[in-house]
């Protein structure tokens, strides 16, 4: 049985022990509190206004905007590692960039749902529990699932892929089973394949460090770095697919549970 | 106190003495001088200067100048360059006077520099509250000129006067409550004797108008509402209440014919912009171009390009006006490449349309009728589930100025050919608060999609030639006697194409997304060409 029907929740989020007072204080800035408003009523009000308010700049999904820059907040967060990191960010903004406080009028409850919703789009590890074992997909990681080849974790591994070493901070257990079955499902343009044949007529073909309107940066499979003039080459391919293969076949349904959990305990404090 | 004044002459004497003898040397003759209504009238006769926002009343934003062209335009070299101190972003187009540059700045800032140098002769920064209501960055756009004092608009829905010469306010006005949403950004046009301006704000339930105001007192002198009262023409298009919270701002820069002494001004979307249950109706005159009488403002004639629109495509770019060639005879007509993906050939004497065509990406209409209405697909609305429907909320493109060649007949648009989910949410108004009724989605990473400069001819509405750019730009575009067009990308590139071909011949990294137009201007008989990018104002000429 795998993971993505067999995981689940523990349930309610995180309690803490909240002040009374909390409720009347009508400081703009939080400091030592915690959030009462965080019911799934509240999530879904603060939801509703994140999705009027905010997501013009955050995307309507919370995942972010290439665009205006605004991060994804669905995962762990740079600037804010509590509930009332969060408040103080939503209350006076962040000088000097985009994010701007919010109106000084709006409610306190309302601010706290807000809050709640943020918060419930990063999965806490602590609420998770996973059916296989971390240690044992650090094995098959390295070891016979030789992922180590194309991955590195904490400097260790192969170039070819996404450095994982945070990647449970930014990917929830049912992210990484996908990521694990259909790698080409959800592909970002770093990982695209571009095919380039140059000048002297040489077809090179690596993944797609970065390309622009006049030129781009590819890395082959021996880790070489070329950079191309668009003005200067003969052809140029672009494979929006994966270089990863679907494990679905390779690997038996424990061993990409433990996989999943190796990979989502991957974050900063570990 | 006796003592310090004797000293002061001790050290001031041989100083006069010798200013008497040898007058400052570097300067031969003052920068700048005043610009009448004649001077703005005729901006294309002196292309030295770029005396308003599109450089000319018509907003061709093409310059007679011809120092740099396809011969040697790849020899440019950077000459200088500005850092504004504001990190945000800098969507200015920089207006130059006989030498002197005046640079808009976020959030509602203003700098005079020497256009030579680039170092600067006063900067103004203006006051704002610190909770101000705005959509999408603060930003502003540009000044305008009237005599000796530019007209700038201010993120708390402000119109300030300053003294061309020092940065001193003249007068500052409140145009509309900011605390009720409304916002400026854009610059100012001069249309005679009065300072024409919009609103922002079409994101929070505000009611779009143009407003004109006395240059020397600040006075309001008319007020034409992009939404009808009740008991005027047009006010039956909205059920209900819903015009008191309709948005249809009008936060770009609009043209002047003088001859026909028509202003024109586009509209943006009607609000809540992805929820039209409550708006029920063609929403006039959101999304709509507008010509105003240019003395009493009044309506003369409109053009609404997305009746009932549900998509956020604002009619918010800048109408270029032509006398072009048009089945066999000479007509004036308006051009237009809207955010709906649809380009407009349109009688600017009647409002007649003439031409359209996609001239992008877009699934939301099947074509336009023989009037231009758009033939709808049905179904594309947003749903609550999200739908996908081409082209995206940021649209086939924007508020970034396109361009018009007097040389090669055809119009210059930024163009894209994206598609996004599109979501309906049920919403209240309440004053101050966003009033948009849900949002969009991108499904695919933006280098997915297809970006690129378009030439189109007016004429048949067919695109000429397309430069394939990445990712989706908002830069603007010039045009030269020299045959080129400029233009900027997301990628952080300026760089320069030929007119009438769409061949690259000059390109430079600079490093951040430019947001702006460029704009060329000389000195010296020496022809410079200046852009933003990221917040830094760049300028290129030919080596000395």
């Amino acid at each position: 049985m795998r993971l993505n029907s067999k995981f689940y929740w523990r349930g309610v989020l995180t309690t803490a022990a909240f002040s009374l007072s909390l409720l009347v204080n009508t400081s703009s800035h939080a400091e030592d509190a915690g959030n009462l408003y965080n019911t799934t009523f509240d999530v879904n009000a603060g939801e509703r206004y994140f999705e009027r308010q905010c997501s013009r700049c955050h995307g309507f999904d919370a995942k972010g905007d290439e665009e205006t820059g605004a991060p994804d907040l669905t995962g762990r967060l740079n600037r804010a590692s509590t509930n009332v990191g969060i408040y103080n960010i939503i209350r006076e903004g962040i000088p000097g960039t985009a994010m701007l406080a919010i109106g000084a009028n709006l409610p306190e409850a309302q601010v706290w749902q807000l809050v709640a919703y943020i918060d419930s789009l990063s999965t806490d590890p602590a609420n998770v529990n996973l059916p296989g074992s971390a240690q044992a997909g650090n094995s098959l990681f390295t070891g016979t699932g030789n992922c180590g080849d194309c991955h590195m974790v904490n400097g260790r591994g192969g170039r070819q892929g996404p450095d994982l070493s945070k990647v449970g901070e930014r990917r929830d257990p049912e992210e990484l089973l996908n990521d694990l079955l259909n790698p080409h499902e959800d592909v970002a343009p770093r990982w695209w394949t571009m095919r380039v044949v140059g000048s002297d007529g040489t077809l090179r073909e690596g993944l797609r460090m970065n390309e622009d309107s006049f030129s781009l940066r590819i890395m082959d499979e021996d880790a070489n770095l070329w950079s191309f003039s668009k003005s200067q080459i003969q052809s140029l391919e672009r494979v929006e697919e994966s270089t990863m293969p679907s494990y679905s076949q390779t690997l038996n349904d424990s061993e990409i549970d433990d996989l999943v959990a190796y990979l989502f305990s991957l974050r900063k404090e570990n | 106190m006796k003592r310090i004044t004797i000293l002061f002459f001790i050290l001031a004497a041989p100083f006069s003495v010798l200013a008497q003898e040898e007058p400052f040397q570097t300067v031969i003759t003052p920068a700048f001088s005043p610009v009448t209504w004649e001077r703005l009238l005729n901006a294309s006769d002196e292309p030295e200067n770029w005396l308003m926002y599109s450089g000319t009343l018509d907003s061709q934003r093409y310059s007679k100048l011809d120092e740099i062209n396809t011969s040697n335009v790849s020899e440019l070299e950077m000459k200088w360059s500005y850092q504004i101190p504001v990190i945000d972003r800098a969507e200015t187009v920089p207006m130059v006077v006989d030498g002197v540059m005046f640079i808009t700045e976020a959030p509602s800032n203003l700098v005079a520099v020497d256009a030579q140098t680039g170092r600067v002769y006063w900067r103004y920064d203006h006051d704002l509250p610190e909770d101000l209501r705005i959509c999408c960055g603060r930003n502003n756009r540009g000044v305008a000129i009237l005599g000796e004092t530019l007209f700038m608009s201010t993120l708390d829905a402000h119109l300030v006067a300053i003294d061309a010469r020092t940065g001193n306010v003249l007068w500052d006005k409140e145009v509309a409550d900011y605390e009720a949403g409304y916002s400026k950004t854009a610059a100012p046009l001069i249309v005679k004797d009065k300072v024409i301006t919009g609103i922002a704000g079409g994101e929070f339930g505000i009611r779009g108008f143009i407003d004109a105001y006395d240059p020397v007192t600040g006075d309001l002198i008319w007020r034409t509402y992009a939404i009808p009262a009740p008991g005027e023409p047009g006010n039956d298009t909205w059920s209900g209440d819903s015009w008191k919270t309709g948005g249809a701002a009008t936060w770009i820069t609009g043209s002047y014919d003088p001859d026909l002494n028509l202003i024109y001004w586009g509209t943006g979307n009607p609000g809540p912009d992805w929820n039209g249950d409550v708006r029920l109706g063609d929403n006039l005159y959101s999304d709509a171009a507008l010509a105003l009488n240019g003395d009493t403002g009044e309506l003369v004639w409109h053009f609404q390009f997305t009746p009932h629109d549900v998509h956020d495509y604002d009619s918010i770019q800048v109408p270029i006006l032509a006398d072009i060639q048009y089945q066999g005879s000479t007509r004036k007509v308006m051009m237009w490449a809207n955010r709906n993906a649809f380009f407009y050939t349109i009688d600017r004497a009647t409002g007649e349309f003439l031409e359209g065509k996609a001239y992008a990406s877009q699934t939301w209409a099947q074509g336009l009728d023989a009037n231009g209405r758009p033939i709808r697909v049905p179904g594309m609305a947003p749903t609550y589930e999200g739908i996908l429907v081409s082209p995206p909320i940021v649209g086939a493109t924007n508020w970034y100025s396109p361009g018009y060649s007097q040389q090669t007949g055809l119009f210059y648009v930024t163009s894209f050919d994206g598609e996004q989910e599109f979501f309906k949410r049920d919403e209240d108004y309440e004053e101050g608060e966003r009033f948009t009724g849900g949002g969009g989605r991108y499904n695919q990473p933006m280098d997915a999609f297809h970006s690129s400069i378009r030439a189109i001819n007016p004429e048949t509405a067919e695109i000429a030639w397309e430069f394939p750019i990445m990712p989706r730009s908002s830069a603007g575009i010039s045009t030269t006697a020299g045959g080129l067009v400029f233009t900027g990308s997301a990628d952080g590139y300026f760089f320069a194409l030929d007119a009438a071909t769409g061949e690259e011949l000059w390109h430079i990294s600079l490093g951040a997304r430019v947001h702006a137009a460029p704009m060329t201007f000389s000195v010296d008989n020496k022809q410079y060409v200046t852009i933003a990018s990221g917040n830094v104002v760049y300028t290129f000429g030919l080596p000395d």
